[in-house]
């Protein structure tokens, strides 16, 4: 118990500035306080400097107009990968056959899902991570809550349904007549109620988090470096807004089509991915030089 | 004007002098209130001190009781010094002529 009460001092008290750690650890060393102790007072600190940080009205901005958008839109997206992969998973968890393994074209169909399904979950997983990366980059201090808030957000889009505006109005005046081909994969509870939650964890919460903690780190990088992410964050994120289903809806077929077609839209294609170049380049830095700032100094 | 729990700790930082960090603070304020001192509510407080020119801190150096870690050092300023006087000296004219002895004797049970 007193172990797990010192180890949650340690995880709890890096929410502090790291002088400030450093100095209340001291302290409780040589108070000789508890682990319960210890823990408390650790725990009322950090909340005390958190509320301080609330008592600003930018953390709100970003509150209101950044992170809950975010989380709402990507709650969206992440229900329609699910529901396009819960009828990929179920063709073949619920109906398998070993029999199929003997057949050539069982795994050229097999290749092509994973590939399919992979390119509709590597974007949502890009946009997840950038829109953590904003928020990350907004405050080293405040990141915590927001990685906690983020996570209620999104917890609130997939288990209340996150607002698609006018989407609804629109599926239910064009609603085919006949029954849905899909319905009875989302009769299964499994796949109605339990894997778009999977689906949020995996593609969405957990690559935001990672995001925030390297966007901590983006305050390191040199300006020209930062100007260039933020470029390429602030695409990213346009290309998740424009490809919602609330936004098209409101865009005229007229303008849809000459945006979908432009060669702004190609690119912003391609941008979408731009975490994974990130990672793989600060990964291949930090192993040459051992530090992270080398991504910002070195590569341009 | 100082609140009651940032003079006691403006007369602790200024009773330990040299000494004057954290952890001897909230020692000072336990032994002399007798009541608990959070660690939250001492550097939270140091803080606003210190915004307001009352206190100046730094890092001192690491020591093996610690450790090895550093101590949060605190020194009250002039400034500091100054509004302890006039909180102590307000203390003082307002409870002129009020004896607490004889009202909890007269109040106790």
């Amino acid at each position: 118990m007193t172990r797990t009460c010192w180890w949650l001092v340690d995880r709890v008290s890096r929410m502090l500035e790291p002088s400030e750690q450093d100095a209340v650890r001291g302290d409780l060393a040589e108070s000789g306080e508890s682990g319960g102790q210890a823990l408390r007072g650790v725990l009322g600190l950090v909340v005390r400097r958190q509320a301080a940080l609330w008592k600003d009205w930018r953390p709100w901005v970003v509150l209101v107009g950044v992170m809950v958008p975010l989380g709402m839109a990507l709650s969206i997206v992440s229900n329609l990968t699910a529901g396009v992969s819960a009828t990929y998973l179920w063709l073949y968890a619920n109906n398998w056959d070993w029999a199929l393994l003997r057949h050539a074209e069982f795994w050229y169909e097999l290749r092509d899902s994973i590939a399919f399904i992979f390119m509709r979950c590597l974007p949502l997983v890009c946009w997840s991570w950038t829109a953590g990366f904003v928020l990350g980059s907004k405050s080293r201090r405040i990141v915590p809550v927001y990685g906690i808030l983020f996570c209620l957000v999104l917890v609130f889009g997939v288990l209340l349904g996150a607002p698609r505006y006018l989407a609804y109005f629109f599926q239910y005046a064009n609603r085919p007549l006949s029954p849905n081909q899909n319905d009875p994969i989302f009769a299964l509870a499994f796949y109605r109620e339990i894997f778009p939650l999977i689906v949020q964890a995996v593609l969405v919460a957990v690559p935001s988090v990672w995001g925030m903690r390297q966007g901590v780190e983006v305050g390191r990088l040199s300006p020209l470096v930062r100007i260039v992410l933020w470029i390429a964050a602030i695409g990213t994120l346009t290309m998740l807004v424009i490809q919602g289903p609330g936004f098209v809806f409101f865009l005229h077929a007229y303008w849809l089509q000459r945006i979908s077609q432009g060669w702004q839209m190609r690119l912003l294609q391609i941008v979408v991915y731009w975490p994974v170049a990130y990672l793989a380049a600060s990964a291949i830095l930090r192993r040459w030089h051992g530090r992270i700032p080398t991504v910002g100094v070195d590569s341009l | 004007m100082l609140g009651e729990f940032e003079y006691l700790l403006l007369t602790a930082a200024a009773r330990l002098g040299e000494d004057a960090y954290g952890a001897a603070m909230r020692q000072e304020i336990e032994d002399a209130t007798g009541r608990g001192c959070s660690i939250g509510a001492l550097y939270t407080t140091l803080d606003r001190l210190e915004a307001k020119g009352f206190v100046k801190t730094w890092m001192g150096d690491p020591t093996p009781q610690r450790g090895g870690r550093p101590k949060r050092m605190v020194r009250v300023t002039a400034k500091g010094i100054q509004a302890a006087s006039e909180f102590y000296a307000a203390v003082t004219r307002v409870s002129r002529g009020v004896s607490w002895e004889a009202n909890r004797a007269g109040v106790g049970p």
